[in-house]
């Protein structure tokens, strides 16, 4: 059996390259560092593309919805003109015959062919047999008189009543007016109202009535506030019912205002939200005072003034025409608040003021706060708002206080990667320490990242070797050289990215102790805009314990207000 | 609208049942209604004059106080007294609130810093506003008493 021999294996190529293997790994694991801050900063690129994109987008559809509900608009004004157009003549005639017997101009037969005409044209209007009726009484056909009122009073009973109540208050007729107003109260439930309520009110308010049916009025409107607050849980709607009404009237904050805030806090919704509610108590004090400090002018005679409240009634409250008078109030607001479709049903929503049917008290509200909606005078404004006074002061009492506790007692800021917290700004020092700590921290990370790679500690070590062997071979001395070079060279580099790096640091450093500081400012600002703004709060009860419904009706039509 | 003649609608929402000859069984809005009537003068001097001791109360002063909301709400059943008070706290510079716990008959005073409980910290911003008094602190809402007595209603 011959002898085998094993030889020790020789393994330093093997070690060779392993540790090429492990130099290879190392310098891969460093490019994926790499690659991975670049990926983190193509991520921060794509965030803010992206919420770009969703502005544009967003500002795209504002445009699109603003310019479909201007288009709209046009096509429901159109319809509301070709559908009913032809109630405008009936309209128009009614207080054309009412002038022209004021002049003694016209025939009386010239009267009556003009109203049967129109009882022709305008079928299941409530008004033409009005028509008849009236040019029937100038010509004294009782009987045709009659019959007429009996048909609108079937078609419409409670516009006829109520028309006919201010036809014959402008003919100097007041037991006629009298009567007319007691057939039209009692069919009223003050849950229940129907729309045209606001011209009874309105003559009331701006005294158009005699001073039986006035005072008649008054105790009316104090029976049926006390009626509805016998229903539990009254006075609680109420204040509901104030509260969305007074939040309609908020504004949005400046856009221009607190930009540092905008962008470095991190609760600014709350922080919003806050200054627009504290911003409201000037709104609404300033709203009130506007109110009260217009001039009710009286008119020249009590023939303009129910001239007036009958074109009101007979153009604003046909139950026909409602579906599209209530599409173009909604397009109308959408084009108000430029686009922003579910802000504007928001606010749609809260007017309440085209509806079929509504309590006195919600009549109340929208008098005070959609005067233009709900076909509101001034005289009736005033009169609203000081009889709903008591229950403004409770939901405005309620909605400061919400306000109030929703302020937010820390203000949390983040800037890039920081964060801290502040209460008033006067922890900056500290905030300032601590941002530089943390741009310090993370420069030395960075810095500690870059460092020569293992090929140059190889170039250095290969140098030495060279050089030790070089005098036996000469010639290794020029690759000593080289590798020295190599070395030389990696160290300088190293330097100057490390320098690189550092500035970058510097400049971080710089934003980041110029926002910080910007936005304490910021901060300081927020605190003393929102103490100051919070002291108005006080305006609007000072101003609301101030008035009351007496002061805000006229005695008589021929008299200025009772008092003022 | 015409009025109807006979009102058929009952309202089903709201009952109250009387269970002893003072206490009622208030709920949902005739509740609401109850607590947010003014506050008698007493009650709000009562807690104002909290600062007047030390920051260790005895509980004989607690007693008083349990009891000045007993008088308040003598209607209402003791579930629906506040669970908590939160008043601004005069004792000195380190402490800006005290509260009542009505269920542990514990006063407490707070200093800068110094987290409420849980249910009472929603309070705290609030009572340190110079015009409310103090804070009632109930499950659901937060009721804010003026000096004059005057309540505000803060829901959740």
């Amino acid at each position: 059996m011959g002898e085998r021999v094993i030889r020790t294996a020789d393994l330093r190529n093997m070690e060779s390259y392993l540790n090429n293997l492990g130099n290879s790994v190392n310098i891969v694991a460093g490019q994926i560092e790499n690659v991975g801050a670049d990926l983190n900063n193509t991520k921060n690129t794509l965030d803010q593309l992206i919420n770009e994109f969703h502005q544009f987008v967003r500002s795209d559809q504002l445009q699109k919805n603003v310019q479909l509900a201007e288009t709209r608009l046009v096509k429901v004004r159109q319809e509301l003109e070709t559908e009913y157009g032809h109630y405008g003549d009936v309209r128009r005639r009614v207080n054309g015959i009412l002038q022209a017997v004021d002049t003694s101009l016209i025939k009386k037969e010239t009267i009556e062919n003009a109203s049967e005409d129109q009882m022709l044209a305008a079928p299941r209007y409530w008004l033409a047999p009005c028509l008849i009726a009236l040019s029937a009484w100038i010509n004294d056909n009782k009987e045709l008189a009659e019959k007429a009122m009996n048909e609108a009073i079937r078609r419409d009973n409670e516009k006829t009543a109520l028309f006919f109540a201010l036809v014959t208050r402008r003919g100097a007729r007041y037991k006629a007016s009298r009567k007319w107003l007691e057939n039209y109260f009692g069919l009223q439930d003050p849950h229940q109202l129907e729309r045209e309520i606001v011209v009874l009110i309105d003559g009331f308010t701006n005294g158009i009535f005699g001073p039986d049916a006035r005072i008649k009025c008054g105790k009316k409107v104090e029976s049926w506030i006390e009626e509805l607050s016998q229903k539990v849980g009254f006075v609680e709607e109420q204040r509901e019912q104030w509260k969305v009404a007074l939040e309609s009237k908020s504004k949005k904050v400046d856009e221009e205002l607190y930009p540092y805030l905008r962008e470095f806090g991190k609760n600014w919704g709350e922080i919003e939200q806050s200054l627009e509610g504290v911003k409201l108590h000037k709104i609404i004090a300033d709203y009130f005072q506007d109110v009260f400090a217009k001039e009710v002018t009286p008119v020249k005679s009590i023939a303009v003034a129910v001239d007036a409240l009958l074109d009101t009634l007979v153009s604003r409250f046909d139950d026909e025409e409602l579906p599209l008078r209530r599409d173009e109030r909604l397009l109308s607001l959408v084009i108000q608040e430029n686009g922003d479709q579910e802000r504007a049903e928001k606010l749609f929503e809260e007017e309440k003021v085209i509806e079929n049917q509504i309590s006195f008290t919600q009549l109340l509200t929208n008098f005070s706060i959609h005067p233009e909606v709900s076909n509101a005078s001034i005289a009736t404004q005033k009169f609203s708002i000081s009889l709903s006074k008591d229950w403004i002061k409770s939901a405005h009492e309620d909605l400061t206080a919400e306000n109030r506790a929703n302020v937010p007692i820390d203000i949390n800021l983040s800037i890039d990667q920081w964060e801290g917290v502040t209460q008033d700004g006067t922890n900056e020092e500290e905030l300032i320490v601590s941002i530089n700590n943390h741009v310090e921290k993370r420069r030395n990370a960075a810095l500690s990242k870059v460092k020569l790679g293992v090929q140059h500690w190889a170039g250095l070590i290969g140098g030495i070797l060279f050089t030790l062997t070089g005098f036996g071979v000469p010639f290794l001395f020029i690759l000593a050289g080289f590798c020295y070079l190599y070395f030389y060279l990696g160290r300088r580099n190293l330097r100057s990215r490390k320098a690189h790096i550092s500035s970058e640091f510097d400049q971080l450093s710089k934003y980041c102790t110029e926002n910080l500081r910007a936005s304490i400012a910021e901060v300081v600002d927020y605190r003393r805009d929102y103490k100051e703004n919070d002291a108005n709060a006080q305006l609007v009860t000072e101003f609301l314990d101030g008035i009351s419904p007496e002061q805000y009706t006229f005695s008589s039509f021929d008299s200025a207000r009772s008092v003022q | 609208m015409r009025r109807p003649l006979l009102h058929s609608k009952t309202n089903t929402q709201l009952s109250s049942r009387t269970e002893s000859r003072t206490k009622v069984e208030y709920t949902g809005l005739a509740l609401e209604k109850r607590l947010r009537q003014k506050r008698s003068l007493n009650y709000v001097n009562g807690f104002t004059q909290l600062d007047a001791g030390t920051v260790t109360c005895n509980h004989t002063e607690i007693d008083e106080l349990i009891q000045k909301i007993k008088n308040e709400f003598s209607d209402l059943q003791p579930y629906h007294y506040p669970i908590g008070i939160i008043a601004k706290c005069y004792l000195g510079d380190d402490f800006i609130v005290h509260t009542l716990d009505t269920r542990l008959e514990i006063v407490k005073h707070y200093k800068k810093g110094e987290a409420l409980p849980s249910e009472m910290d929603r309070g705290k911003s609030l009572a340190l506003h110079p015009s409310y008094e103090f804070i009632e602190v109930y499950s659901d809402t937060l009721r804010a008493v003026s000096s004059n007595g005057n309540v505000a209603i803060i829901k959740r």
